[in-house]
């Protein structure tokens, strides 16, 4: 009795004891730090003076950091929804190719193409894309003789390639959670729907895409949060008038030195951010976040 | 019902546990206020010169290499010097080390330099250490009269010159050999091919000078005229984007055919036919200061470095990579030995004449509270 009971009570402890480095990491590095930056979201003073800015629930710090921002939200949603709806259009057929149409050996090679960028860090990877856009560039010609591109148009820092620089750095985030699903689906499944009648459309429409919703979820969300904050892209190919909210809550912080507006406007980001999460997995469905009982077994 | 209240006290012990290590880690004065406001000044101490270094300086500014003057210093001395080109813009700079600043720790560094402006802010806010003239033989022995004094430290209490230059712009002469003044790159024939600093003391006071209005006598409404001129340009596409150093790549690789730049910053264009003017309509001189911060380690070896770049044969080296003005004497007649075109550049050896009704770097007018509002207002431009 006494043994079963001391059993049961280790038992009871191993996921707590499985969450603990986590939850540790977590309130070390997220909701402490979340504390000190609601508390100075909520401060008021004077930048650059030695009096500094002290606590005294200044909310309206909330709606200073929205005052004439609206321009750059509209963006930011914008920049980071088209460069996820791109690297969707781009991902789906690629995983598609890679896990269904591919033979092994090509799979690990493709596999491995898609990785490979990320051997170089994200910040050159991006600058070379100033070289490869810059305005006597081969493919802005190119883009001008197709005229995609007006003749005294050019492509670097205009909102296009903050677009397809979103686009590119994001893509392996959307491709890899989409191979992962694809690898799993069973092509019986899909052969069967073929012998009941269904074309090859309503066969990726019915049985491939449902199956692999999991995948398109997980790989939308790492593409669009990640892009919505981003800060690196508007600011190297970006220009004057395609800065993001990140670019804004980077330069009220290092330039403007106003600290509890930088705070104020993080928090809106984040709540920006969340709002629309929740949102698209309400439309998406949580089965398709965090896939059906029947999947798990 | 036993085993529940141990594991609720288990999870209470952690999480206590947490807070504590927490606290311990965040801990220090919250209350925002600077680290050195409620002490006296501190002056630098002097010693040995030996041990180890980390200096805080713009890219480019300094000859490199296993010849350049880093080395050399590090041979003659033995002091190991970690010389650091992680300045690219000076509030940036300020905000990044801010928080150390507060807490008395200059980030494990021992000399920063930043153009004069800011050296006043950090000295106003308790950030620096003062000098000890007695310490800094060489650099007064050698100084040029004109940089004995400045405006923002008319005794040298804090800050010792680095090297200066002329804000200008720089043109791309076979695209756009016309254009030599501010005015001119507000024309809408270069439109998307023109780029400003976003350092505000820099591009506004040019732009301030060109409508005719004199910097240091501008009110805060003239400043934020010229913001709203900015801006203006900003959004019909003029100005395709606001820089630091990178406006050298911009010109290099031909994306824009003019920029406000640094008159220092030729050599860092790869094109033919690049060239720095100074504009017909106005003109911006700034210096950048040595500084040493509150909490340096070793200041020691921190003077000997002051003293040491103001040998005149050390100096020229300096001086004949940056092209930048110097500002210690001796220099010009070495270099013009070495390559009389360089010795006789008004770009490193400005005579009054060629400064003459230069705005320097000013500060908006009014308090505190008046420059943040003007410096907001131009960060919506820069980053709007």
């Amino acid at each position: 009795m006494q043994k079963r009971s001391a059993m049961s009570l280790r038992r009871r402890l191993v996921p707590y004891g499985l969450l603990g480095p986590g939850a540790i990491w977590l309130v070390l590095f997220f909701v402490i730090p979340m504390y000190f930056m609601g508390e100075m979201s909520l401060r008021s003073g004077v930048p650059n003076t030695p009096e500094g800015f002290t606590f005294s629930w200044e909310f309206s710090n909330y709606s200073e950091a929205l005052e004439g921002r609206g321009e750059q939200l509209r963006r930011t949603f914008f920049y980071a929804g088209t460069a996820t709806i791109f690297a969707l259009l781009i991902a789906y057929p690629l995983a598609y190719a890679i896990a269904v149409k591919v033979s092994r050996r090509w799979r690990l090679l493709l596999l491995f193409a898609v990785i490979a960028p990320f051997f170089t860090t994200y910040l050159i990877r991006t600058i070379a894309w100033q070289t490869i856009l810059a305005d006597a560039s081969p493919i802005v010609d190119l883009l001008k003789f197709l005229t995609l591109v007006s003749e005294d148009g050019r492509v670097l820092d205009t909102g296009g390639a903050v677009i397809a620089g979103l686009t590119y750095n994001f893509l392996p985030f959307m491709i890899l959670p989409i191979y992962a699903s694809l690898e799993r689906i069973d092509l019986s499944l899909v052969e069967a729907a073929k012998d009941l009648y269904a074309s090859a459309r309503q066969a990726f429409l019915r049985v491939t895409l449902p199956l692999t919703m999991p995948g398109v979820v997980a790989g939308v969300l790492l593409t669009f949060i990640p892009a919505f904050g981003d800060y690196i892209n508007p600011e190297i190919l970006g220009g004057a008038n395609n800065t993001m909210i990140g670019n804004k809550i980077q330069s009220t912080y290092l330039e403007e030195s106003n600290y509890p507006e930088a705070a104020a406007l993080s928090f809106l980001m984040m709540a920006a951010v969340l709002v629309t999460v929740l949102a698209y997995i309400r439309i998406a469905g949580t089965e398709a976040f965090v896939g059906t009982d029947d999947e798990e077994r | 019902v036993n085993s529940k209240t141990k594991l609720a006290g288990f999870a209470t012990a952690i999480a206590a546990l947490v807070l504590a290590l927490a606290l311990a880690a965040c801990g220090g004065d919250d209350d925002g206020v600077g680290g050195a406001e409620e002490t006296e000044a501190v002056t630098a101490r002097s010693g040995p010169v030996e041990g180890e270094i980390v200096i805080s300086n713009w890219p480019g500014y300094i000859d490199p290499g296993a010849k350049g003057t880093v080395a050399e210093f590090e041979n003659e001395t033995g002091v190991q010097t970690d010389h650091k080109e992680d300045i690219n813009d000076n509030v940036v700079f300020f905000n990044k080390l801010k928080p150390q600043l507060d807490q008395g720790d200059s980030g494990g560094r021992s000399i920063f330099v930043v153009t004069d402006w800011m050296a006043k802010r950090m000295y106003d806010l308790g950030y620096l250490q003062e000098l000890n003239h007695d310490d800094l033989q060489t650099v007064f022995d050698n100084i040029l009269p004109q940089f004995e004094e400045s405006t923002v430290d008319p005794e040298r209490k804090f800050s010792i010159p680095w090297q200066g230059g002329l804000t200008g712009v720089f043109v791309d002469t076979n695209q756009a050999p016309e254009i030599d003044s501010v005015s001119d790159l507000f024309d809408p024939k270069y439109k998307g091919k023109v780029t400003m600093l976003t350092e505000m003391r820099d591009t506004v006071p040019l732009v301030l000078q060109s409508e005719g209005i004199e910097p240091d006598e501008a009110t805060k409404e003239d400043w934020l005229a010229a913001i709203d001129k900015l801006r203006e340009a900003r959004d019909s596409g003029q100005i395709r984007r606001f820089t630091g150093n990178e406006y050298t790549e911009d010109l290099t690789s031909g994306n824009i055919v003019a920029a406000i730049g640094w008159s220092g910053d030729s050599s860092l264009i790869g094109r033919e036919g690049v060239e720095w003017r100074r504009p017909t309509d106005g003109c911006d001189l700034f210096f950048d200061q040595m500084v040493i911060p509150i909490g340096a380690p070793n200041t020691a070896a921190a003077l000997g470095f002051m003293n040491f770049v103001y040998r005149p044969e050390v100096q020229v080296d300096i001086a004949e990579y940056v092209n930048y003005v110097t500002p210690v004497g001796g220099v010009q007649e070495i270099l013009t030995q070495r390559d009389p075109e360089l010795g006789g550049d008004p770009l490193i050896f400005p005579t009054e004449e060629d400064t003459q009704g230069c705005s320097e770097d000013p500060d908006p007018p009014g308090s505190a509270e008046d420059i943040a509002e003007v410096e907001g207002a131009f960060q919506e431009v820069v980053s709007g």
